[in-house]
């Protein structure tokens, strides 16, 4: 009854579920946690060029660029279970046959609390593109930043940081 | 060297072999029980995955441990983690959703329609660690639809698959093959 297996087993199951346990506790934990972050999001430039089709390689469609402005200050996310952040820009638009589009035109992963203070000033790392293959059918579109926090375990959590006030237009192709 | 554990075996009888495989048949369904029943809670076909590549790392390696829901009130949105599963493809694959479109669906009617939303779902995804979308990994697909999906990733645990991992994948075949041998032996040989 008291072999060396046994006092094995009884050793090993008692630590696994002391780990358990504590896990469990590291993921209760975060829910404590409730910081908003503070960031502005502001919309340069969308201009509207003519590419192809990644679908169609042969047909061509209209390709949005987007240079925008982006300060955020992401460090009130990082506490002790935070591995890390993923930060991403979308656009929001309605077309006028009804369809509702959400596409993230840009995103950082952001590992560190020293690297959380947000200030760029960049172009799109994912062109816009519509499923009609042009924006005349797009008036407008919404902007937003927004976050996932990733935890070395437990509950993944979402937010926003930012968005844009005001819905902004689409200009025609070729024009800014 | 087995000739202890036959006569063992022996001493102890019929009914108690049957109390054994009875024991064995139990543990077998509780298990399938508590996995169909998270099944339905959720929604998902397979609520628990391990991660078998490394495509979302640093966020995920390879022998993570991935709970999953699939509600059906629940449109997908941009930054979901899902897990989907092409038709064609061998493996479920763990990426985020990149784009969504939502057609709107005409004459949707709620009492007929399967989903409560008048919208029928077009997603893009692609791997945080991954340079280009999935397009290519849609088996000539354009586009991935709600039927695809397994769940969306709502929780996280590390390194408890990693054992999975080594007997799901090929990269320690002897391992493998030792591991799963010494298993089976325990499995004969115990007596309680």
């Amino acid at each position: 009854m008291h072999s060396i297996f046994s006092r094995l087993n009884n050793g090993s199951s008692l630590l696994s579920s002391c780990l358990m346990g504590l896990l469990l506790a590291v993921t209760l934990s975060t829910f404590v946690f409730t910081a908003e972050p503070q960031g502005n999001l502001t919309i340069g430039s969308i201009r509207v060029l003519e590419g192809r089709n990644p679908r169609r390689y042969n047909q061509k469609q209209e390709v949005g660029v987007v240079r925008f402005n982006v300060t955020a200050d992401l460090t009130p996310l990082f506490h002790w279970n935070t591995k890390q952040i993923f930060l991403y820009l979308q656009a929001e638009y309605n077309t006028t046959e009804g369809v509702q589009n959400d596409v993230v035109i840009w995103d950082r992963i952001v590992r560190r609390k020293e690297d959380a203070s947000i200030n760029v000033v960049a172009k799109d790392k994912y062109h816009l593109r519509d499923v009609s293959r042009t924006f005349r059918g797009v008036p407008h579109a919404q902007y937003a930043l927004k976050y996932n926090i990733m935890p070395y375990v437990g509950v993944l959590t979402y937010g926003e940081v930012a968005r844009t006030s005001e819905a902004v237009v689409f200009p025609k192709l070729g024009e800014l | 060297m087995f000739s202890d554990e036959l006569k063992a075996f022996r001493r102890l009888g019929f009914r108690h072999v049957l109390l054994q495989v009875l024991n064995f048949a139990s543990v077998i369904a509780s298990g399938l029980m508590l996995w169909k029943g998270m099944s339905l809670v959720t929604n998902s076909e397979s609520p628990i995955v391990v991660v078998l590549s490394g495509s979302m790392e640093p966020a995920f390696y390879r022998g993570d441990l991935l709970f999953l829901t699939n509600p059906v009130s629940e449109l997908y949105k941009t930054g979901d983690i899902t897990v989907y599963k092409i038709p064609g493809a061998d493996i479920p694959i763990v990426h985020r959703v990149l784009e969504t479109r939502n057609f709107p669906i005409k004459d949707w009617d709620p009492s007929t329609s399967s989903s409560p939303h008048p919208v029928e779902q077009k997603m893009l995804t692609k791997g945080d660690n991954n340079h280009v979308d999935d397009l290519a990994l849609y088996e000539g697909l354009d586009w991935l639809e709600r039927k695809h999906i397994v769940g969306k990733v709502r929780g996280f645990m590390p390194y408890i698959g990693y054992h999975l991992t080594i007997l799901l994948q090929n990269d320690f075949p002897q391992l493998k093959y030792a591991l799963l041998g010494g298993l089976a032996l325990l499995a004969l040989l115990q007596r309680e």
